[in-house]
């Protein structure tokens, strides 16, 4: 390989990436996006408000004593979204019922097997022989909704995230935060933060900005790793000040302020694209405008390849104790491991298949004698 | 509570704090079909960012329309709803999101009206700029027909294996080589690792029979490397791709029509790799001789029943179909390379200097080249890989995933022979 000189004249590849780019638009895309956390956190507003959809108009919400023998369910909305062009085929798992028992153990299991599940799914579909339409139904991020009336994280919040931290992108958050004052939530963030390390739980990293990027990219990119878990606060209504009309809360003692003004220590109305308010502007930013991709391919590379890997490890494992069982995928030679190796290997089924053949005359000869 | 100014500014950094008179708050209504709700308590147009004429009533909450319509210019939303599990709510509603200050018929909150998913575009653009491209060609056809020149002149630069160090009169091989070269390329911040194959000794020899063999059993050779990589336990996160993305198969200019050996690899190749037939050193014919002869040639491609690229039936769609008839119909691109350059008209191009004139390559009345050229790497370069990736790769691996039986032992000992 030699590294070529200058080049002359324009010869054209340069429009690949907008070949590429051509062809995603006509394909479009998808998004698996799970929310999890107690009922009641307002991820269903939440969601409504990053999306600006309304999923859960007809939702029937169950009181105490219904809720007694509810478990973990799973539901799946999908919604198609366009946008200048490009689809967006986004599929919100929903997982109501989780901690809401009086015995919660253990209650993030159909969740992680929902996962694994897709998993499967995926590593089978792309296993098989006809691979022309397979459907990714794989998790990308999962929101986990915080509590914002504790001082940390709780048992079943810790137990939930290091249950699923290898198996999905989480992303923590903390929810009402229009219940905390602003140094309230600058403690509890912080607190979130320290028992995250302390207890080696795996949240979704931000990737690392690149050293081309401008200056203003950078520093959003820093104030955006500063401020996690984001402190949310959703919104199903629009409040009404000024002759603005933006999302936000009202309260009796005032109305959280809009996103292009600044006289909120006057009147107060609760808009939530006021970054200074909540960090629902960051979090839709990096969720959907700068992050979303790599999200997707955090999923693919690694969570998913874990699973793979995995996966196959048990099979083949499970296959050399036990000839006679047939693999469930398609399996080819699966490395290519060099001569040396290889000549051990040989050598060693060899042996084994002496083994194999000793042991199956030894058989024969115990039945003779029975005979 | 503060005294709400009866002078109603327009400008945003107004600094008159609204009177607070909170209202309930209405919880959302489902987004309406089309027509504005009635029951929307919206107020008048003419309130949107900076405000009217009047003064603006209170604070309240009222419903946000979600997914509602904007008679907006930039943004169509079109939302359909399934919900799995429990009871289907199937609700279809479209609606228009607006985008910026323009005012909806039905009150849109406009200001709320652009979620950014077409950004997705760009974080995939900028990931792909950061990875960098491959691609690899291929050029079949006997010495001497220009293919090492017109490779160089597709990409103006020295990327053949001729340019690699090799003498130019190296004898020809007694069976057909395979010789690869890679070079890096960059152009507009896009970075191409650019592979090109030669098949030297290819229609060289007396006797020809199989000499495209050697070239089916290295492009099989590149599929089974891919796949080998795919059903690894650890698996690269970007697998090297050497497949062979583009057959340039050089047809002699005889004037006549193919030779049974262009008919014969065609055939035999068209369904495992890209073929695109050229017509090689085209500035021995005269226009009229040209055209004949290429109505000839896809006479005797359709009557083979070779399918070169692109391929019918890979067309996706209506707009894909009509563009790609229209590139089929001038097939085979007649071409002339040269890498060099002179003065005609006061502009230096790269031509074939003759004693009765020059001939410019990049002229599209004198030869082809610029429309192989545009066809190749401005507008098919990325479907190139993809088909190669989504049919020829898929039809190897289904055919090997098949012979056997769809189970394999776990013994790395056997490795298979590669298909032909």
């Amino acid at each position: 390989q030699t590294k070529q000189g200058e080049r002359k004249q324009y010869v054209g590849f340069a429009t690949l990436p907008n070949q590429v780019h051509r062809k995603s638009v006509k394909k479009g895309f998808d998004f698996t996006l799970m929310v999890a956390g107690e009922s009641g956190m307002g991820k269903s507003t939440l969601v409504n408000s990053l999306f600006l959809t309304d999923l859960y108009k007809d939702r029937k919400l169950l009181n105490a004593e219904e809720r007694i023998n509810q478990t973990v369910e799973i539901i799946k909305h999908t919604v198609d979204i366009e946008e200048k062009g490009v689809k967006l085929k986004l599929t919100i798992v929903d997982t109501p019922g989780f901690g809401d028992a009086v015995n919660n153990n253990e209650c993030w299991k159909p969740i992680t097997d929902y996962i694994d599940q897709q998993f499967e799914q995926y590593f089978r579909d792309e296993s098989g022989l006809n691979r022309k339409n397979i459907q990714d139904n794989r998790v990308h991020c999962c929101l986990y909704f915080i509590p914002p009336f504790g001082h940390g994280l709780r048992p079943v919040d810790v137990e939930f995230m290091k249950a699923l931290h290898e198996k999905v992108n989480i992303i923590p958050l903390i929810a009402k935060a229009d219940c905390l004052t602003p140094n309230e939530i600058k403690k509890l963030k912080d607190r979130i933060r320290e028992e995250i390390d302390k207890f080696g739980i795996k949240v979704y990293q931000f990737p690392e900005c690149d050293s081309d990027e401008d200056e203003e990219f950078k520093q959003l990119d820093k104030e955006l790793k500063e401020c996690t878990p984001f402190a949310v606060i959703g919104s199903n209504t629009v409040v009404e000040a000024r002759g603005q009309r933006v999302r936000g809360r009202l309260y009796p003692w005032g109305i959280v302020e809009g996103m292009h003004t600044r006289i909120f220590h006057v009147c107060s109305a609760l808009f939530m694209e006021n970054q200074s308010h909540c960090d629902f502007v960051k979090l839709r930013n990096m969720l959907i405008r700068s992050h979303m991709h790599d999200l997707k391919d955090v999923t693919c590379d690694v969570h998913y390849e874990n699973y793979r890997a995995q996966c196959i490890q048990e099979m083949t494992s499970k296959l050399a104790q036990d000839n006679r069982m047939e693999s469930p995928i398609p399996i080819l030679p699966l490395s290519t491991p060099d001569v040396d190796t290889e000549k051990l290997i040989k050598m060693k089924d060899e042996e084994l298949k002496r083994m194999q053949e000793m042991l199956n005359k030894m058989q024969q000869q115990m039945h003779d004698k029975e005979q | 509570m503060q005294s709400y100014s009866s002078r109603h500014s327009r400008h945003m950094s107004d600094i008159v704090p609204p009177e607070v008179r909170p209202k309930p708050a209405v919880p959302a209504k489902p987004p309406n079909v089309g027509a504005p709700s009635p029951s929307s308590p919206f107020p008048p147009q003419g309130l949107g960012v900076g405000g009217g004429g009047i003064s603006a009533p209170p604070p309240s909450a009222i419903p946000v329309p979600i997914g509602s319509h904007g008679g907006s210019h930039s943004v169509g939303h079109g939302i359909g709803h399934s919900v799995s599990h429990a009871g289907s709510h199937a609700a279809p509603h479209s609606g228009g999101h607006g985008h910026g200050g323009s005012h909806s018929s039905s009150g849109g909150s406009t200001l709320l009206g652009y979620i950014g998913i077409d950004t997705i575009i760009e974080q995939m653009r900028k990931k792909t700029m950061k990875t960098g491209f491959d691609f690899n060609i291929m050029v079949v056809g006997h010495s001497g027909l220009g293919k090492s020149t017109l490779v160089n002149t597709l990409f103006k630069s020295q990327v053949s294996r001729r340019s690699a160090g090799w003498a130019r009169d190296e004898k020809i091989p007694k069976t057909v080589e395979i010789k690869a070269v890679s070079h890096v390329i960059e152009e507009g911040g896009v970075k191409m690792k650019l592979t090109v194959v030669d098949t030297p000794g290819f229609g060289d020899q007396i006797n020809n029979d199989n000499c495209w063999e050697p070239i089916s059993k290295y492009i099989n050779e590149q599929y089974e490397k891919f796949l080998k990589e795919e059903v690894n336990i650890t698996r690269k996160k970007r697998i090297p791709d050497t497949r062979v993305h583009c057959c340039l198969y050089f047809i002699s200019p005889t004037g006549h029509s193919l030779r049974q050996l262009d008919t014969e690899f065609m055939k035999r190749l068209s369904h495992s790799v890209n073929i695109i037939p050229v017509i090689a050193k085209a500035d021995t014919l005269t226009i009229e001789e040209r055209q004949e002869f290429k109505q000839r040639v896809r006479k005797e491609l359709e009557m083979s029943g070779i399918e070169f690229y692109p391929q019918k039936e890979f067309d996706d769609d209506m707009e894909d179909k009509s563009d790609n008839d229209k590139i089929r119909e001038a097939m085979p691109f007649a071409v002339v390379g040269s890498d060099k350059e002179y003065q005609v008209n006061g502009k230096r191009v790269l031509g074939r200097k003759t004693a009765w004139g020059i001939v410019e390559v990049e002229n599209p009345n004198h030869c082809e080249f610029a429309q192989l050229r545009d066809f190749l790497i401005r507008s098919h370069l990325q479907d190139l890989k993809e088909v190669t990736h989504n049919i020829h790769y898929e039809t190897y691996r289904a055919k090997r995933l098949n012979e056997n039986g769809g189970l394999h032992p776990i013994s790395s000992a056997d490795t298979q022979e590669s298909n032909l």
